[in-house]
């Protein structure tokens, strides 16, 4: 048995490239996941009409594989606009939205969970719905949903790998190229396990540590 | 400067099949602390939640300095001038002592952050909590919590204030403190719609006692009148299993 380390350490420099890639896209969907899942959270619990488009939106979101929502994108998409979808703005597109719904429903759930006394102190002192949700509800909201937010991003990071299926290099993509060229799929698929783990891990510690800072006085 | 700041006529309100308040009419003078007793479920608090439209009314009118309550057109101006304080104190947690009385002044009016900060550490000092400026919420005891809520609604000068039974939560010893506070305030001119089951607060400090029950005003008058010679049987039974 024979396992060779030699070639993990040629490939190194190729996967880390496509881990790059792979935090990149996730960081950018996360964050555009944040700003449409926390629109989608507070309109899901408005008494505006868009309550029932946030609510669709979600359950239609959540209730498709990630992998055909980037088919749909990437190749739906591009032959009813009747112009191609960039690989990685695809990718971004399909992951973003994804997280979003995900987030709306962590954001509805944080905001619910507060105490109704808070909207009404607030209401009482004569503050607007948009100064109570801004400086009473969503501050409270976001230290009640770091945790879930941060197993979101760790999710996000490892389902980002389904992207390789519309050949955009990322880590999962990398290893697959490699293997075509070795014929070693033991060592490279290896390689890119421990290199998710450790993404993962960092993520996963860093939100603990930013939990621990910000969940004071919640 | 109408008679009465505030006046509630003919309220009705229902939860879904339940009806809670059964036509309740009341009218507040400028200065007067009006106290509301009755059993648990009788709708007090029902009622005082209406009065700044916590709950919508089902039908009736409150008028606020005469001018007609409208949850479209004056609401949010007459919450700032009707403060309100909660049996579960309701403080904003993730902040500061300081910025829990400052938040709504400085964001309804235009005015130097100083002197609101001024103005809460005066008040502050009113409630017997100069040292808990930059405390947070949870580091204080129960009676602290209340007397900060209470300096909260100050702060937005408000010319009447409703009390739901403030010291319901409180331990017996912190009592005292938060009744104390309330005193001071109805001896300063404050007008205060008080529900209670102080007796003793109400006996002293109360111009004027409403007894409620199954959501209607059953008996009202001078607190040592009710106290001492009840008119109605319900009040007599009342006041027989709480003094
Ligand atoms: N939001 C609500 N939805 C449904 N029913 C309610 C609601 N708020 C109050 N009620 C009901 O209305 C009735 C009156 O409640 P309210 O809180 O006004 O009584 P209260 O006189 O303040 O009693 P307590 O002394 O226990 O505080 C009760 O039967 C209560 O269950
Ligand atoms: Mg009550």
């Amino acid at each position: 048995m024979d396992f060779r380390w030699d070639l993990i350490i040629s490939s190194l420099p190729m996967l880390l490239t496509g881990a790059k890639l792979t935090v990149q896209l996730t960081a950018v969907s996360v964050f555009f996941g944040i700003i449409l899942g926390t629109l989608t959270g507070m309109l899901r619990i408005s008494k505006t009409p868009f309550r029932f488009i946030a609510a669709i939106y979600i359950d239609v979101i959540r209730g498709t594989p990630l992998l055909v929502q980037t088919f749909i994108i990437f190749y739906g998409l591009p032959s009813l606009i009747q112009r191609p979808i960039p690989a990685y703005f695809a990718a971004v597109l399909a992951l973003s939205i994804n997280s979003g719904a995900y987030v709306g429903e962590i954001v509805r759930a944080g905001i619910q969970s507060l105490d109704k006394g808070q909207w009404e102190a607030a209401a009482s002192l004569g503050m607007s719905g948009y100064q109570t949700m801004k400086h009473i509800i969503l501050p409270q909201a976001f230290r009640r949903i770091l945790p879930p937010l941060g197993n979101e991003f760790i999710a996000l990071l490892k389902d980002s790998s389904l992207v390789s299926v519309i050949a955009l290099e990322e880590l999962v993509r990398k290893g697959q190229v490699i293997i075509g060229r070795t014929f070693r799929p033991f060592e490279i698929w290896f390689a890119v396990a421990v290199i998710f783990f450790v993404m993962t891990f960092i993520v996963s510690r860093f939100v603990d540590l930013l939990e621990r800072r910000v969940t004071r006085h919640a | 400067m109408p008679k009465n700041i505030l006046e509630v006529t003919d309220l009705y309100k229902s939860f879904d099949q339940l009806e809670v308040l059964k036509g309740v009419s009341m009218k507040v003078k400028a200065g007067e602390v009006v106290v509301i007793i009755g059993p648990s479920g009788s709708g007090k608090s029902t009622l005082l939640r209406s009065i700044n439209y916590l709950e919508e009314p089902t039908s009736g009118s409150i008028y606020f300095k005469g001018e007609l309550i409208n949850p479209k057109r004056n609401l949010h101006k007459v919450r700032q001038e009707v403060g309100m304080v909660f049996q579960n104190f309701n403080l904003f947690p993730h902040l500061k002592v300081i910025r829990n009385i400052t938040l709504a002044p400085s964001l309804t009016r235009s005015m130097d952050m100083n002197v609101t900060e001024e103005r809460a550490l005066e008040l502050l000092k009113q409630v017997g909590l100069s040292d808990k400026a930059q405390s947070y919420p949870e580091e204080l005891s129960g009676g602290q919590r209340q007397r900060v809520a209470i300096a909260r609604a100050l702060a937005m000068d408000p010319q009447v204030l409703l009390f739901d039974e403030p010291t319901s939560a409180l331990d017996p010893e912190m009592i005292g403190d938060v009744l104390e506070v309330m005193k001071n305030l109805a001896l300063q001119g404050m007008t205060m719609i008080v529900v209670t089951h102080e007796m003793g607060f109400a006996r002293e400090v109360g111009d004027r006692l409403l007894f409620i029950d199954e959501g209607i005003i059953v008996e009202e008058g001078s607190p040592a009148e009710v106290f001492s010679n009840p008119r109605e049987k319900r009040t007599r039974d009342f006041l027989s299993k709480v003094l």
